[in-house]
């Protein structure tokens, strides 16, 4: 999406749009993991995360898949609450 | 008494899973309960022509092969909460499925859904077979081009001799442009060859594509003729008795009447 189509609030474009839902659809049929497998994994991670940093936010995180030139990725993001530091 | 209808056309590619999408999303728009069923297996589509693909969990195999619920299954269309799909699976291939797990699975279906859909598999083997089993009726989707009218005929054939009564027959991606300059079949040109009733005829539609490319579908579109000709086949279906428009690319909307022709959207009355 250009400058000037942000600027004037127009619609992303479909042909874009179905670029990136193609991209995704294609990852996931050839990573073959469901949508249950994924909670899980979300699920797992938080927990072994949370052994080293007890701050992880579990319900936060995001793991996705992408779509890459040579290879793809998993890519998990694992937010951390702050909490106030003590003196 | 619901009714199960599947479509299918022999060749690929000629708009079976967007007639499914848009047939099945102008019956919910019309307040009845829908199931669309993807018997394509390992070659799931209908879901993304719905824009429905990041929401399964559980898909059509699963089902057969119990290890889900058919209601765990089912995933709610975005619109219609009336409007069901039941994904195939992606990562099988068609023997997961025999004819007698598709007639149980559309039994199950008919208790809950005024109307199932089955999009089928382009061919004309275990897949297709699989889909029709099911079925009361079958909608027969063609272009007005020479290799998918010929996969039609042969397709009429075999719905004829499997006993699933007379198909109907959708000509889709019709350009009244081209058909009028004498570069394209007319609609006579295909019911004389294929000599089976007509319930509707679908434009060429650009909105087709960007539609589908955002996931949604031309019927929910009111500037697309496309959408506005599977309403009307949707209507058709419904069992109401109206002719058939040709929504003219050049003009907007171009009455063409079919009944000052003495052509009829036969089979309706039923």
């Amino acid at each position: 999406m250009s400058f000037l189509d942000a600027l004037f609030g127009k619609r992303e474009r479909s042909s874009d749009v179905a670029r990136e839902r193609l991209l995704t659809v294609l990852v996931h049929d050839r990573v073959k993991l469901t949508p249950d497998m994924m909670e899980q994994l979300k699920a797992d991670l938080s927990a072994v995360i949370a052994r080293y940093v007890p701050s992880v936010d579990a319900g936060a995180i995001e793991v996705t898949l992408l779509r890459g030139e040579a290879v793809d990725h998993l890519k998990a993001d694992i937010p951390l609450r702050r909490t106030p530091q003590k003196l | 008494m619901s009714r199960v209808i599947t479509i299918t056309s022999g060749k690929g590619g000629v708009g079976k899973t967007t007639s499914t999408a848009n047939l099945g999303t102008a019956l919910a728009l019309q307040g009845l309960k829908v199931a669309v069923v993807d018997a394509d297996i390992g070659l799931r589509n209908l879901d993304v022509v719905l824009g429905l693909e990041n929401r399964i969990v559980y898909d059509l195999v699963d089902v057969v092969e119990g290890r889900c619920r058919l209601r765990q299954a089912l995933i709610k269309d975005k619109h219609f909460p009336d409007l069901c799909l039941l994904p195939a699976a992606q990562t099988r291939d068609k023997d997961a499925v025999t004819a007698d797990d598709m007639i149980a699975l559309t039994n199950q279906l008919r208790a809950e859904f005024d109307y199932v859909l089955i999009d089928s598999p382009a061919g004309i083997e275990a897949g297709f077979r699989n889909a029709i089993a099911g079925a009361d009726e079958v909608l027969i989707v063609t272009t007005p081009e020479v290799a998918a009218v010929r996969d039609a005929d042969r397709i009429i054939g075999l719905v004829e001799a499997f006993e699933k009564g007379h198909p109907r027959l959708i000509i889709n991606r019709l350009k009244p442009r081209m058909v009028s300059r004498g570069e394209m079949m007319s609609i006579d040109d295909v019911l004389q060859i294929l000599a089976i009733d007509l319930i509707g005829v679908v434009p060429d539609d650009e909105l087709i594509v960007t539609s589908t490319n955002r996931g949604e579908v031309a019927v929910l579109d009111r500037n697309s003729r496309a959408g506005r000709a599977f309403a009307e086949i949707a209507r058709r279906l419904a069992g109401e008795d109206i002719p058939i428009t040709v929504f003219d690319d050049s003009s907007g909307l171009l009455n063409r009447i079919f009944g000052a022709f003495g052509i009829r959207p036969r089979g309706s009355e039923r």
